[in-house]
């Protein structure tokens, strides 16, 4: 890793005092419980399909997979249960606006550089997210952003391209220089 | 005394300027290998390999397995700074190292991890040492019965204890065992669960999966957390070192545990995976204190590396003594033995003993000469947490994802880590936990198979997990740790009872 | 590194004549996709060809081993599918490429890539483990048909050619066999090795070292005539002294391609490239050798000719897996 480029700077996402909750610990538990019970079922459907008996030299392919998805389905409907009869439980907030706010801002350019990878290849990708993420979020100046975000997408090139044929996805630019 | 001297005749072999500076260069590569995302032991090893076509078969050997000791040494840099494994035994190493260097203990966490990983491989090369003329009978005795009970042993060591609430303990376990069906079931050569999805033909690979719920989640949760990454200078001196060796007695125990476990599991063709798992869960059961687990405790980390790399290591001896590769780099070894002409099997030990007892040589010398060559650079990896976090969090993130492409070769895998650091950053927050997941989505489809052919065999007959000494008190064993708490609380129980009886009468 | 490699290989490189100017050549590294996991047959061979080429400097860039073998190895056959007109992949095939698309619905079909050239043939043995008192054939399926627990048969992958091998020895005998199917064949080598399973039907390299070491015994090949190599590979036979199963009263014949093939739309200079390449490959000692270590047997076969035997090839699997019951509705 390029550590030569020490930086110090005043930490920029530093938590405002009192933000207001967005959500509920207790409403994304119940959210994901019901999006835990309805991959259960679609599974179980899948596996009921391929076949979930148990055959005379043992189960068939859909078996454990089938039972596993009754399972999940129950578990989480037990924890849907916890939640109505424990109407106190999880009234925290599960994420205040301010966090979300500071998640999204890593969630959003990680989001982006994996579209980008797909379309400009990986290096290119990196470099646009190292460069953008330091200078925008970290607000380091830009010069040092597009310096370190420029050395290190280098190093990974030189290292996984060139010493060890590592293939990654590449786009036009690693094209025009024949790669 | 027959191993003394083969022994002494393979460092004879051994201590040649040319084979002391390849190994060198291989420890050096193998670190470099491990610590950087994606490659890791198999894939480094895979791609250093035909470096070594050209060279004699021992020497090029030696720079092979040392390349192995290196990348098992690196494979634990990342997991204790990044919270990323680079293979499925450095997990869990990642409970309680992360923790650590969290709490700006990352040279302490360092040290203990190579200090222990050098303990659990000692153990089990002396093992090979000894044992390896008879060891390959061993391993033959391991049918579908016999792995199904060692995986279900491992699965049972880690039911039952656990801060978090048991229907979310099984819904982690039920969704990994889930996710690990995926794919082709090589049972009946049928596809389940893929929806027609061609990319979901290869199944849910676990290491993208990891690397998202760890990696990824983490980056997510530290910035709403704004713990960033920075200010502790991991001052690494003697004094550290110092200390760390001087608990470690304290924790022989653990130690000595861990490093059975993972010979054990190493020489079981297979296991290996799994020993990093039991040696952490068995150290957290057996503990006074076994909720501090988890939150930086440092035997958290002399536990799994010992037994991750005491197994790593017997893991060689069926590859040798069999052709069986114990885990995945050791299949890439073989790969290498059979293009340099040596088929391994039981006839290696005895129509190349220069070739075999070289190897066990540089065993030796190569991990003593690995140890102080990662101790002496742990600053320079701690050091990496300095930088600030906006320039460390992406770079993170591009680490990963060259991780999680690398693997398959796929662009799908990149989508399928970011869903599951979402997944690992929701299920944290609402206090599901992640390491049921994880194990059942490495071990999941091999118990299956395990299982399935077990009972093909059997006729369907469940008896069969009982019907020899072996497989039977595996078996036994598994359903005394999984009802462990049970039967402590009811042996407890007893005594009282006995008590005031005594007093009485 | 690489310069290490060059320095290396080219004192080999100066003995060999160099090859005539092409019009075409790889300009990034080679990837030899293999279809099976680590140290089985497939990777084997591709390690070989890997080691023979650098060896003998027969291409400029280097070739990468990738595995592939998820789902079993239909991971690699929709790898190369979705490789379009990049020269740069090459798989090597085996009779997955008939049998799976049919036993799983892999929507694949071999008629979409470009063959380039057949490079052997593998053998397929019966063996059974030296512990049993089974000597011969005969023996040895009388035992399975009195026996009331069924016998266990290991093998590699289910509804593959393994599998179908033991239907086959079951309709022809009228015998019982549990079939195991292991994830490799080394695994259903130590597997009969340590008593699990009665028998198997590996390729000669699967049970190479076993059988060297005593531990397993060579019942019958499953091809009209013996096997040509004459040199002792055990302490007292050679491969040429396994009888056939046709002369042991077992009428089941079975050979198994390894066949390379590149992905489609690839440029006719392309695909003579690979040609050229392979054909020097299958000149080389270290071909050689590895044929007969392994007991395959040498066939190059190329272009039309290759065509021709695919689809013929195609036609006899398709009908065994039809009368095995193995294609999925």
């Amino acid at each position: 890793m390029s550590s030569e480029t020490e930086i110090a700077v005043e930490d920029p996402t530093a938590p405002a005092e009192d933000s207001p909750p967005v959500t509920s610990t207790r409403v994304v538990e119940i959210a994901v419980y019901l999006v835990l019970v309805a991959l259960a079922l679609l599974l179980a459907f899948d596996n009921w399909r391929t076949g979930m008996g148990w055959a005379s030299d043992g189960p068939q392919a859909g078996y454990f997979p089938f039972y596993l998805s009754v399972i999940l389905a129950g578990a989480s409907l037990y924890g849907l249960g916890t939640m109505f009869f424990n109407p106190s439980e999880g009234r925290e907030a599960f994420v205040t606006r301010d966090q979300l706010r500071r998640v999204m801002q890593v969630f959003v350019p990680t989001f982006l550089f994996c579209l980008f990878t797909q379309w400009l290849g990986l290096y290119v990708a990196s470099f646009v997210l190292i460069a953008g993420f330091m200078w925008m979020v970290g607000r380091i100046a830009l010069w040092k952003s597009l310096l370190t975000s420029f050395v290190f997408s280098m190093i990974m090139f030189v290292t996984f391209e060139i010493a060890f044929d590592v293939i990654m996805p590449k786009g036009p630019i690693e094209a025009l220089f024949g790669y | 005394m027959e191993a003394f001297t083969l022994l002494a005749h393979g460092f004879v072999v051994l201590l040649t300027w040319k084979t002391l500076a390849l190994m060198m260069v291989g420890l050096v590569l193998g670190i470099f290998v491990g610590v950087l995302p994606g490659l890791g032991g198999p894939n480094g090893v895979a791609i250093l390999l035909p470096l070594t076509f050209t060279m004699d078969p021992t020497s090029a050997i030696v720079m092979l397995s040392c390349i192995y000791w290196g990348a098992l040494f690196g494979g634990a840099i990342t997991s204790i700074l990044f919270n990323i494994p680079g293979e499925a035994w450095s997990v869990a190493t990642t409970f309680d190292g992360y923790p650590m260097a969290q709490q700006g203990r990352a040279a302490e966490a360092l040290t203990a991890a190579f200090t222990s990983s050098f303990i659990g491989s000692l153990f089990a090369v002396l093992l090979i040492t000894f044992l390896a003329p008879g060891i390959a009978s061993f391993a033959l005795q391991f049918g579908p019965p016999e792995f199904f009970s060692v995986y279900l042993l491992t699965f049972c060591s880690f039911v039952g204890l656990g801060r978090e609430a048991k229907h979310k303990t099984i819904i982690s376990m039920a969704l990994g065992l889930l996710l690990a069906g995926v794919g082709m079931d090589t049972v009946s050569g049928q596809l389940r669960m893929t929806f027609g999805f061609s990319d979901l033909l290869r199944g849910i690979n676990f290491l993208v999966a990891v690397i998202g719920l760890f990696g990824i989640s983490e980056i997510l949760l530290t910035m709403e957390e704004r713990l960033a990454l920075r200010g502790h200078s991991a001052r690494i001196s003697l004094r550290v070192l110092w200390n760390v060796w001087k608990d470690m007695p304290r924790y022989w125990i653990t130690l000595l545990r861990s490093s059975a476990i993972g010979a054990w599991l190493g020489i079981t063709p297979g296991g290996a995976i799994a020993a990093s798992f039991m040696g952490y869960n068995l150290a957290k059961r057996f503990s006074k204190d076994p909720e501090s687990f988890g939150k930086g405790r440092i035997e958290g980390v002399f536990a799994p590396e010992t037994a991750a790399h005491a197994s790593g290591t017997a893991a060689l001896l069926p590859m040798l003594a069999l052709g069986i590769p114990g885990s995945g780099t050791a299949a890439i070894l073989l790969g290498g033995l059979m293009v340099w002409g040596l088929n391994p099997g039981p006839l290696l030990f005895v129509e190349h003993k220069d070739f075999v007892w070289g190897l066990i040589a540089s065993m030796y010398l190569g991990n003593i000469v690995g140890l102080v060559l990662v101790l002496t650079t742990v600053p320079v990896f701690a050091a990496v947490l300095r930088v600030p976090f906006a320039a460390i969090a992406p770079m993170i993130v591009v680490s990963c994802a060259i991780g999680a492409y690398a693997i398959q070769n796929a662009m799908f895998d990149i989508w399928l880590m970011l869903l599951f650091g979402v997944v690992g950053y929701v299920f944290k927050k609402i206090g599901i936990p992640l390491a049921p997941f994880t194990l059942a989505l490495v071990l999941g489809s091999r118990a299956e198979d395990a299982f399935r052919l077990a009972m093909i065999g059997a006729g369907g007959d469940l008896r069969v997990f009982w019907s020899n000494s072996l497989v039977g008190s595996i078996t036994t064993l598994a359903f005394i740790l999984l009802f462990w708490p049970v039967i402590s609380k009811a042996v407890g129980r007893v005594s009282e009872l006995l008590q005031p009886a005594k007093r009485t009468g | 590194m690489k310069s290490f490699v060059v320095a290396g290989t080219a004192v080999a490189a100066m003995t060999l004549a160099n090859a005539p100017a092409l019009a075409w050549e790889p300009t990034k590294p080679v990837e030899i996709v293999v279809a099976a996991g680590a140290g089985g047959a497939s990777d084997q061979m591709a390690r070989m060809i890997q080691a023979a080429i650098q060896k003998h400097n027969l291409m400029k860039q280097p070739m990468v081993v990738s595995l592939k073998g998820g789902a079993s190895g239909a991971e690699a056959l929709m790898y190369m599918k979705s490789s379009d007109s990049d020269p740069n992949k090459v798989l090597i095939a085996y009779s997955l490429i008939y049998m799976l698309p049919l036993s799983a619905k892999i929507p694949f079909n071999w008629r979409e890539l470009t063959p380039v050239s057949v490079i052997a043939m593998d053998q397929f043995v019966l063996w059974d483990n030296t512990t049993l008192p089974y000597k011969n054939v005969k023996e040895f399926v009388d035992a399975a048909k009195a026996s009331a627990q069924p016998f266990k048969m290991g093998g590699t992958g289910s509804k593959r050619e393994d599998h179908v091998l033991t239907v086959f020895m079951e309709k022809k005998t009228g015998a019982k066999f549990a079939y195991l199917p292991y994830k490799s064949g080394g695994e259903a080598a130590t597997q009969l090795v340590g008593n699990h399973t009665a028998s198997n039907v590996n390729n000669p390299s699967e049970n190479l070292e076993v059988w060297r070491a005593g531990q397993v015994r060579a019942l019958c090949v499953f091809d009209k005539e013996r096997i040509s190599y004459k040199t002792k590979v055990t302490d007292t036979q050679s491969w040429n002294d396994v009888p056939t199963c046709k002369e042991e009263g077992l009428d089941v014949q079975y050979l198994m391609l390894r066949a390379m093939f590149l992905p489609g739309k690839v440029t006719p200079e392309q695909t003579a490239f690979y040609v050229d390449l392979f054909k020097k490959v299958s000149e080389t000692p270290e071909y050689k050798d590895y044929m007969e270590k392994q007991a395959l047997k040498p066939i190059f076969l190329t272009g039309k000719d290759m065509v021709k035997f695919l689809e013929e090839d195609d036609k006899l699997n398709s009908s065994l897996m039809e009368e095995a019951g193995f294609v999925a509705k």
